[in-house]
């Protein structure tokens, strides 16, 4: 209720912004504009509109709406929102109710269908504020699951670092803030006055691309001027193999579902720089963790190791630039066996490219002493499974990019993978949200524009210097509009803040025929513009309208003639709001014929790379290209092998480290050929010993956002300009690196500091594939734990009562018991689970000197351990969280029972009542409580002052003050919701109704909650898997039942492969050499 | 050792030598005081910046979540133990030996655990209500503390023990206040006569004093056993390897009165240096002393093996990992100071000329207490550390705040113990007026 006063304050003012706001035209509008409102509530709801004699007739301009208009409509469209679910409403201002909407309750959430990160999501609202990001259940590509990006929007939504104004620089040293009606003004000066316009634009698959191309038109310049660009250079070096090699441009989507084989060449489709991380982990969750007696094989040549390669059945180490000869052996593997797919026209050309690079190919697999045994055995086995090949990032990054890729469509082509649909690209592929060769045109064009719109892009960090994207952005009018201040303004004339994605339009059409919408979900937070809106005002400025009133309504007369092409016979408003409460709409899918591989033997021309140190700059696995910098809860959230937070690393293989004389956390000088930069050593297994990984995200500019400041070094910055000659995207790994010792020491701040699992039997389990099958149909009952003193229980006749065990049985509901499995074969480590739960029960961020000291707040934390040689070593993930012990150690030791156990089955803690004493945690066997060392103020995190907003925080969950024990709770309050949903229809909960909020995000689908005593809930099915363990639970099987603490959680063992231990050739076990106590 | 000590005073010589603390103290009073009030000021600093700010100021973290305040509340409380040992273990096996330095022995305990009594305060996080939930107090809502919890028992041991040590020692003190009050004038002698309770040693005060002497001694015996003990629960209790066991208690309360005979011996040193005491604590009853702590040092070197040896024996990984690391581990230096300190150091009292140069001893004396505090620090933070889940495996770094709170903690022992010594008799006077020879019995 804080905001009431403030917001009743200067209501007046605020009136006028209905009439002004977001109209591109300084003419009154002649149909009714509802301004912020985004939806007119006419529209939808036609029956609700003011009959129009009551309208106000007499022609001047007016408020459109007075107060009790306003109450009307507002009322009318929380009644249509709360109705509906998923229609998206606007959201108004939080003025008190004279009356109560009779269906607009505060505490009930509202939920939108949007997209962000080309995925499909659902944000949940509470009192016309966003609280959490949901994947869209139906949407095909998030299924119900959400990247990290998307997820965290909420916290870029208010961030306290977003400009308040547009900000103008005036020359002669004078910045300053300007209000929008003079930046538009003085921007449409600016663009008559220059000869060449140009637009930079963040890549999008939308009607974002046709609309600046409108633009670009109407204001009497050539379409040519429009550049996307997106920093992953997958999709374009994707794209122009398919080019290449069909003649057609493509992104083809896999479906790993179906998949038996999966073969990758430094593929990073579990990472966030994969095509479609969130899909791809859905489909290979299926098709690749075990499932009902089946588990595809995965088989990875990668130089360092990425979350990809740790899930991958068989891993082999390369170097940084062998992706291609690699991958080569394996297609002359194929095209030797007669089962080979293919006409016969395609192994020709295909043979001609193998016959092209063969000393390349047996020069490569000799130094990597990768036999043809190896290959030839693959490739009969991926003829006869249904097999898909993947080429990724780590590939796509070299100079020879697109070669890499033309590779993995030669092996695709005569495994059979498209003519199976393993692969979609004749139907349903993935649009590219760039242009192969933007960019190089982009640099090449550049000192021609006389003014440049670089729109939600970072041009400026995202590419290596050297690429003299410096130059291209100076000496011109920059005109910068960017929901976040990033480094490209620095040399804009104009930064004008645009609106989160939270709060603007968009549309994109992800897959060909697939188009999935973005609407606001919130009123602006700040005072900003939709960047499309500010190009509308440009060109009314110009007196060269483009003929729509706002971006809005452009998009609405884009969807018009989807509507109208896809022949539905409904009214074009019903449509639309039903896309509106959907989120998206499936066309006819285009079709293209499956055009034949062609002659590409002399069009790849492999550029070999020098031997020595080759520097890796990957995307970071939290905070992307460095777009996720100014996010505490990514920045916290640590990178999944490493565990480091709040900083950039440099991976090395530990013996390479050892030979260069270096340890954990010392700190060494990268030089590069442009540069060089400082930053410690993480000695990270399975890294191939010449490669040099670093991740980018790091080192962002000081005083952009005062998250990101301090935190890390840009690793680009050492790069030299070279460029993927078939794309013209810029080269981040290969290049040769020196590494020197400073003999200084830092301390990373690594959230784990042991990796290896001290040879403990009982936490992760592993069984063999062929075991796992053959129990397939077995059962399992975890809860039958014999005591294990028989005689010590109460008799019939003792003077006890059956209650005087220390683990008394507190009458325990007979409806519920709650219960949570986790599949450890599923689980990739993403940590999306972990954002999810920090941002959904307000976890506090505390900053990188705390973490280091050991007092991270997450309740959920991702154990990962590396097992076998430390040449390739096998990952396992394992997320824990508080395991709701049924004995809990924590519960007899509390002195003041701040922490019980509850009917159903539920460890919970009392805040108020915690004196923080500590002893649960010291007697906690899973070390999973969190205690606030400190109050984790929301204006400060650890050691960097913030003003992070309140409004950011999840309205159910309290915050908790220094001294008070905290831990998981089940997301008690969507439990709570839930049951209070069910009895007031008189029904218990059914499965699936409650979804922990990391469950909701997990894209592997890994977690899985649910009600014990329901025997056919999905979580009693898993609990009674032959896979099923209780962690600490010892081995039931041989009668040892380890702590007895009897956990709610279960875990489902790891499947491994067999005749395989997951780990290639290796030199014996040394168990994460070179991590010595930091 | 005979039956009665040989001393070659009177009746007056008593009171004249013993009571010349209340006389102008030697010059190194005050600077010990004045240390005590600066080591005081500063413990009492950081715990106002640990309330403030919170418990993040001192090393504790995510697995250690007990460090060095706990660790400090343990040492104090195994201090508190040999006061009470002394006094009413040895008075009801009538060691005459004890009575020279059985109330310096008794404030110690007193001030040591009121000191221990503060660190669970101090070590809360949350001080403001901490003591309203932890003491069962009857309300509307019938919210009770948690009898399982060892924590509650800790409460009820510790409150038990001081209260019965402050009678204990008060009522010693009644008899020589009025011997005070009677050579004082002014306010002075108003102020003794308050405390001594009008005590005018007749006979029938006299029967009663020794009656109820007796039956408070009786009283505190099994506390001396039960206090630590219960103590031990604290870490016994729970199920985490390196405390889950059964010879805790035992292994605790020989420790606590290793740790407090060492203790008795580094005061009462200095002390009889400091107020010339020599002619009344002869150098065998320091001598008597030192044999008591090292007949428990040798019953802790065994309780430090048994532990080893039952550790390898259960075949728990879990149990015998954190062994292994407290011996070869990242904790080996606290492990080794602990032993040497404890168990090797002393074995030099074998020889009856160590036991008697008072340098040496004094040196060995305060090594155990280092040795001691060691070894709590050590079951700590080991076993904390690095328990079941490598995953969650941790570092303990103590930092200043840890420091500042021990020190302070020191400062407020000595703060209280030294104000004793400048105003109680320091040896009981009635006690060794007892068992002086009687004034017409022969000269020995």
């Amino acid at each position: 209720m804080r905001s009431i006063d403030s917001d009743l304050r200067g209501l007046e003012d605020k009136r006028e912004v209905f009439v002004t706001n977001d109209q591109p035209f300084e003419s009154p509008a002649k149909e009714f504009v509802p301004g912020t409102f985004y939806v007119n509530i006419e529209e939808v709801m036609p029956e609700l509109a003011e009959s129009k004699d009551e309208q106000d007739t007499s022609g001047e301009l007016k408020l459109p709406v007075d107060r009790r208009d306003f109450m009307r409509l507002f009322s009318a469209g929380a009644v249509m929102a709360s109705a509906a679910a998923c229609v998206r409403r606007p959201v108004e201002k939080a003025v008190p109710y004279v009356e109560q909407p009779k269906d607009f309750i505060p505490g009930i959430a509202n939920y939108y269908a949007t997209t962000i990160d080309r995925l499909g999501v659902v944000v949940k609202t509470r009192e016309g504020r966003p609280v959490f990001v949901e994947g869209n259940p139906e949407h095909p590509l998030s299924q119900g699951s959400v990247s990290l990006v998307a997820l965290s929007e909420l916290q870029a939504l208010y961030h306290p670092d977003r400009r308040q104004a547009p900000q103008v620089n005036y020359g002669t040293n004078r910045v300053g803030e300007a209000t929008w009606d003079e930046v538009y003004d003085r921007l449409a000066t600016k663009v008559k006055g220059a000869k060449k316009v140009a637009i930079l634009a963040k890549g999008t698959t939308g009607h974002g691309v046709t609309f600046y191309k409108d633009f670009l038109k109407a204001i009497g310049q050539s379409e040519e001027n429009l550049y996307l660009y997106d920093s992953n250079s997958l999709y374009n070096a994707v794209s122009e193999a398919h080019r290449l090699a069909f003649g057609v441009d493509g992104l083809p989507r896999a479906d790993l579902r179906r998949s038996k084989l999966l073969v990758g060449l430094g593929s990073e489709f579990l990472d966030v720089s994969g095509v479609s991380q969130v899909f791809d982990t859905k489909s290979w969750s299926v098709g690749h963790a075990f499932r009902a007696g089946n588990k595809g094989r995965f088989v990875q040549f990668e130089s360092r190791l990425t979350t990809t390669g740790s899930k991958a059945d068989e891993r082999h180490v390369i170097g940084v630039g062998d992706e291609f000869a690699v991958g080569l052996a394996f297609v002359r593997a194929l095209a030797k066996l007669s089962e080979a797919k293919g006409s016969a026209a395609e192994k020709a050309n295909i043979s001609a490219v193998v016959e092209a690079n063969k000393s390349l190919i047996e020069e490569t697999t000799s130094r990597l002493k990768l036999d043809e045994a190896l290959f030839d055995k693959l490739a009969s086995e991926a003829v006869a499974k249904k097999a898909v090949i993947l080429a990724g990032e780590s590939g796509a990054s070299t100079k020879n990019a697109t070669l890499v890729q033309v590779v993995a469509i030669m092996a695709n082509v005569l495994t059979g993978a498209y003519a199976e649909r393993l692969l979609f690209f004749d139907q349903g592929w993935f649009k590219n949200p760039t242009r192969p060769g933007d960019l190089a045109r982009f640099l090449k064009d550049a000192p021609e524009i006389d003014l440049l719109f670089v729109i939600n892009t970072n041009p400026a960090y995202t590419l290596p210097q050297s690429s003299g994207i410096a130059k291209a952005l100076s000496n011109k009018v920059v005109v910068s509009m960017q929901a976040m201040p990033n480094e490209t303004e620095d040399y804009a004339e104009f930064k004008l803040n645009t609106h989160n994605p939270l709060e603007a339009w968009g549309d994109e059409e992800l897959v060909a025929g697939f188009w999935s919408i973005q609407q606001p979900t919130v009123r602006p937070a700040f005072n900003s513009r939709q960047a499309e809106d500010i190009l509308l005002w440009v060109a009314a400025k110009l007196n060269k309208p483009m003929g729509v009133e706002d971006y809005r309504s452009y998009l609405r007369e884009k969807w018009r003639a989807i509507y109208k092409d896809s022949g539905i016979n409904k009214d074009f408003e019903v449509f639309f709001k039903a896309i509106q409460r959907k989120g998206f709409f499936v066309t006819q899918l285009a079709k293209r014929e499956m055009p034949s591989f062609g002659h590409v033997a002399d069009k790849l021309k492999f550029e070999p790379t020098a031997s020595g140190l080759k520097l890796v700059a990957h995307f970071h696995s939290k905070l992307y290209d460095g777009y996720g910098a100014d996010r505490p809860v990514l920045q916290e959230a640590g990178d999944s092998l490493t565990t480091v937070v709040w900083d950039t690393w440099v991976a090395m293989h530990p013996k390479k480290a050892r030979e260069l004389g270096l340890k954990y956390n010392d700190l060494v000088v990268v030089k590069g050929p442009a540069g060089s930069f400082e930053a410690a050593v993480y000695p990270m297994p399975g890294l191939h010993p010449d490669t040099v990984a670093v991740p980018r995200g790091g080192g962002k500019k000081v005083g952009l956002s005062r998250v990101s400041d301090g935190v890390g070094v840009d690793a680009l910055q050492v790069l030299n300009a070279e460029f993927d000659s078939h794309t013209g995207d810029p080269v981040t790994a290969g290049q040769l690196v020196e590494i020197t010792k400073t003999g200084k020491r830092y301390r990373l701040a690594a959230m784990q500091k042991h990796n290896d699992i001290a040879n403990r039997r009982d936490i992760m389990q592993v069984v063999k594939l062929s075991k796992a099958v053959e129990k397939v149909r077995d059962e399992k009952d975890l809860d039958n734990v014999p005591d294990l003193y028989p005689s010590h229980a109460p008799k019939p006749g003792d003077l006890r009562s059956p209650d005087s065990y220390l683990f008394p049985d507190w009458k325990a509901s007979d409806t519920y018991r709650w219960g949570l499995s986790i599949d450890l074969d599923r689980c990739n480590g993403c940590g999306t689970c972990v954002v999810a739960c920090d941002l959904e029960n307000n976890v506090p961020q505390i900053g990188r000197e705390q973490v280091s000291v050991g007092r991270e707040m997450h309740w959920l934390r991702i154990d990962r351990y590396f097992s076998g040689s430390v040449d390739n070593p096998e990952v396992s993930y394992q997320p824990v969280g508080c395991q709701h012990c049924n004995h809990a150690p924590c519960e007899a030791v509390c002195p003041v029972f701040a922490t019980t156990h509850d009917a159903e089955g539920m460890n919970s803690q009392t805040y108020n009542r915690c004196v923080g004493t500590r002893y649960c945690a010291n007697a906690c066997p899973y070390k999973v409580r969190r205690f606030n060392w400190f109050t984790h103020k929301w204006h400060i995190m650890g050691d960097r002052p913030m003003d992070r907003n309140p409004r950011a925080l999840n309205p159910d969950v309290t915050v908790r003050t220094r001294g008070i024990m905290e831990k998981c709770t089940f997301c008690v309050q969507r439990i709570r919701d839930a049951k209070h949903n069910a009895k007031q229809q008189n029904r218990l909960v059914f499965d699936g109704e409650i979804r922990t909020a990391c469950q909701t995000v997990c894209p592997a689908d890994a977690i899985t909650f649910g009600n014990l005593l329901d025997p056919n809930s999905r979580v009693s099915r898993n609990r009674k898997d032959h896979r099923a363990y209780l962690l600490l639970g010892g081995n039931p099987e041989e009668g040892e039942y380890g702590l007895k603490t009897l956990p709610n959680v279960s875990y489902l063992a790891k499947v491994l492969h067999d005749g395989s231990d997951g780990v290639a050739a290796g030199d014996g076990h040394e168990l994460g050499a070179g991590h010595q106590h930091p | 050792m005979s039956e009665e000590v040989k001393w070659n005073k009177t009746i007056s010589d008593v009171n004249n030598g013993i009571l010349a603390n209340l006389a102008k103290p030697h010059p190194t009073y005050y600077v010990a005081w004045a240390g005590a009030i600066i080591c005081l000021l500063i413990g009492a600093s950081v715990w106002a910046w640990e309330i403030s700010t919170g418990m993040g100021i001192t090393g504790k973290t995510s697995p250690v979540y007990w460090g060095v305040l706990i660790t400090d509340f343990v040492f104090w409380v195994g201090i508190g133990h040999a006061g009470t040992l002394i006094s009413a273990i040895l008075f009801l096996f009538r060691a005459k030996w004890r009575n020279t330095v059985n109330r310096s022995a008794e404030a110690m305990t007193v001030f040591a655990v009121i000191t221990a009594g503060l660190f669970p305060l101090i070590h809360v996080g949350r001080l403001w209500i901490a003591p309203y939930w932890m003491l069962p107090l009857p309300n509307t809502n019938n919210l009770w503390v948690n009898f399982r919890s060892p924590l509650v028992w800790d409460v009820f041991a510790i409150s038990t023990y001081l209260t019965i040590s402050l009678l204990f020692w008060y009522m010693g003190l009644v008899p020589d206040l009025a011997s005070i009050r009677d050579r004082v004038k002014g306010v002075k002698r108003l102020v003794y006569g308050i405390m001594c309770f009008g005590w005018r040693g007749t006979a029938t005060q006299w029967h009663h004093y020794e009656a109820g002497y007796g039956f408070l001694a009786a009283l505190a015996t099994p506390l001396v056993l039960s206090v630590h003990s219960i103590v031990s629960w604290d870490f016994a209790m729970s199920i985490q390897p390196g405390w889950h066991t059964t010879i805790f208690p035992p292994y605790f309360v020989a420790g606590a009165i290793l740790s407090g005979c060492a203790m008795v011996y580094s005061l009462l040193v200095p002390v009889r240096k400091m107020f010339r005491l020599e002619e009344f604590i002869l150098a065998e009853h320091l001598e008597a002393c030192i044999k008591l702590t090292l007949l428990t040092s040798t019953i802790v070197f065994y309780a430090y093996g048994i532990e080893f040896f039952v550790a390898w024996y259960s075949g728990n990984p879990y149990e015998w990992a954190i062994f292994e690391k407290r011996a070869i581990g990242p904790y080996a230096f606290y492990f080794w100071t602990m032993v040497f300190c404890n168990c090797v150091f002393p074995l030099i009292w074998w020889s009856k000329r160590m036991r008697n140069n008072i340098a040496v001893s004094l040196v060995v004396a305060v090594l155990i207490n280092v040795g001691m505090w060691f070894e709590r620090y050590n079951i700590i933070v080991s076993t904390l550390a690095e328990d079941f889940l490598p995953g969650s495996w941790g570092h303990f770094q103590p930092t200043w705040g840890d420091i500042g709170l021990t020190v302070g903690s020191f400062g407020w022992f000595f703060f209280w113990f030294l104000i004793f010594c400048r105003f109680f008799p320091i040896v009981s006077m009635s006690e060794l007026k007892l068992i002086m020879p009687k004034p017409f019995s022969k000269k020995h």
